[in-house]
């Protein structure tokens, strides 16, 4: 059999722009609908705040809070549908039928799905945060309001969500919530091609199962394989102690630890991007 | 260049195919016929590479088609029978599709598309299922693909459409394309399919030319009792018995492919023998 091969068949400009203008063509409603909606969601989540706490209602901690659940709750929604054509037959035909390769594929999915997507977030979320801060700040100002027991309410800072600059210094750390929201989105996009039905519930579900897993891996069957008495720390710790300055800590080796970090950290994301290249190479309709 | 090979295939426990052997020519248009649910469907889905076989070989123009390659789809076109379009304007829809394949004529397509009436300004979503197929049939003849798989293509056209689908596809057969075309609506087809290929049971049943059943089989009808004995197979009409005779004497007749069907699945056995009889001589 004299196959065809070559780099052509994986990869080629031409073809990934020409899948770019399709995909666009096909979601261009879905996804334009949606800013307003991110954005409406947004302000009435800002304004409800601002009814209720009548001192500093968008700080700078709340601001960072909102922003990391409304990406994590979005782009994993989001994220769910990204292959969503596998839940009918007829779509799933249409889609495979596209002269493109699953790597062409795959990366128009994760280019809209994790690079325009976070672009897109980010500028929502600030045209609604700036001027919102702005405005409660202005509020706060005019009606000279105090805390209890006199203290003046300061204007709040807009949260730079690139370097946490404005929040708790220990909480700088803004890159780690990114890299954790990437590997949880990640997941939700391999669930979108391996859950053809209810991929967000099914994925949430499948990471949960997992989580409780590793926390019953961690506590029930290391714990008993240790002397008596540790019990589960942060990580990869087992710490047993008294509450005094009397601890004991086991700890893998630092090799080991820092080959996990780094896994856990910057391996993910990429380990289900691929097997979601695979996945889509291995689907059948 | 379609070439089948041991061919076994299951829905989980239910066996499609059983060792099921098939070669494909090009320059000619195949019938598939077969009862519901004995795996048409499944066999140009599996030639189109949306299925893998669970074991033996297709080889579809020197292509593995479970790999899938940009290069394989660009030459192998699936109308399935139900189809997903996406709710944009058809001009649009043909221009962004239409990138994908090489040897893509606007020109054949635009020229189809008037054949059939299709109101090509207009919306796919505000189209007819007839005329979404239509247009999907257009297109499947504007890519200029080396095979063309249709499944069930006559199903919600109309009878002047479905004449023009005769037309259009007898004018798409070309030496290097070859147009597999799955259907239980057999009476569409007469005078375009030049082979007809039955399967039942995970394996062919049947597999002749046109040519070849004209020169072996006599269709007639007839009130001779004496005929109607020696019939392959027989229907009453009221215009007298329909029979499917052993062509002994060279005359020429016009294959009844409805009926030709019934007696394969009645007495294919029979049949078969009869050609391979006449191929031995």
């Amino acid at each position: 059999m004299k196959a065809q091969s070559g780099i052509n068949q994986h990869f080629s400009m031409s073809r990934w722009s020409a899948l770019l203008a399709l995909h666009w063509a096909d979601n261009r409603k879905r996804y334009l609908l949606a800013l307003p909606a991110m954005m409406g969601l947004l302000l009435v989540w800002y304004c409800f705040l601002t009814i209720m706490d009548r001192f500093d209602p968008l700080d700078e901690g709340m601001q960072q809070v909102t922003y990391i659940s409304g990406l994590l709750v979005v782009g994993c929604l989001y994220a769910s549908t990204i292959f969503a054509e596998f839940d009918s037959k007829a779509k799933a035909i249409a889609w495979l039928s596209v002269p493109a390769s699953a790597l062409e594929k795959l990366l128009c999915g994760l280019l809209f799905g994790v690079v325009v997507f976070f672009v897109v977030y980010n500028v929502v979320f600030y045209l609604v945060d700036i001027p919102m801060v702005r405005l409660t700040n202005e509020l706060i100002a005019r009606q000279h309001r105090v805390w209890p027991g006199g203290y003046s309410v300061g204007p709040s800072k807009i949260y730079n969500v690139f370097t946490g600059k404005g929040d708790d210094p220990m909480d700088q750390r803004y890159h780690l919530y990114l890299l954790s929201y990437l590997a949880i989105q990640a997941a939700f996009v391999l669930g979108s091609i391996y859950f053809t039905r209810y991929a967000f519930i099914k994925t949430a579900v499948a990471l949960l199962l997992f989580v409780l897993f590793f926390t019953i891996f961690q506590s029930r069957i290391i714990e008993r394989a240790l002397p008596g008495g540790f019990r589960r720390g942060p990580f990869f710790d087992w710490i047993k102690g008294d509450g005094t300055l009397n601890v004991k800590i086991i700890r893998i080796s630092p090799l080991i630890e820092t080959a996990l970090g780094f896994l856990l950290l910057y391996g993910i994301p990429p380990v289900f991007w691929i097997t979601t290249y695979f996945r889509i190479k291995e689907k059948e309709v | 260049m379609v070439t089948i090979h041991n061919l076994h295939f299951s829905y989980r426990s239910k066996p499609v195919f059983k060792g099921l052997s098939l070669h494909l020519e090009p320059g000619h248009i195949y019938g598939l016929l077969g009862r519901n649910g004995m795996g048409k469907s499944t066999l140009l889905r599996s030639i189109a590479g949306f299925l893998f076989p669970q074991q033996g070989e297709i080889g579809v123009l020197g292509h593995r088609p479970g790999r899938r390659q940009p290069a394989f789809l660009q030459r192998v076109f699936l109308l399935p029978e139900d189809f997903y379009l996406p709710p944009m304007e058809l001009r649009r829809w043909v221009t962004l599709h239409s990138t994908f394949y090489p040897k893509f004529s606007s020109e054949q397509f635009y020229k189809a598309a008037t054949g059939f009436e299709l109101p090509v300004d207009g919306r796919l979503d505000e189209m007819s299922y007839g005329q979404q197929k239509k247009a999907l049939i257009c297109f499947a003849l504007a890519t200029n693909a080396n095979v063309l798989l249709l499944d069930e293509p006559t199903n919600g056209l109309d009878i002047v459409s479905k004449g023009q689908f005769r037309k259009v596809m007898a004018g798409a057969l070309a030496e290097d394309r070859c147009i597999i075309i799955s259907t239980h609506q057999i009476k569409d087809l007469e005078n375009l399919i030049d082979r007809i290929t039955i399967i039942d049971e995970g394996k062919i049943l049947f597999d002749q030319t046109i040519d070849a059943i004209a020169e072996r089989l006599l269709f007639r009808l007839s009130y001779d009792p004496e005929e109607v004995a020696r019939a392959l197979y027989a229907e009453s009409s009221f215009r007298g018995n329909a029979l499917i005779l052993p062509n002994t004497g060279g005359e020429e007749s016009r294959p009844d492919l409805e009926m030709l069907y019934k007696a394969v699945m009645l007495h294919g056995e029979r049949l078969n023998k009869l050609f391979s009889l006449k191929s031995t001589r």
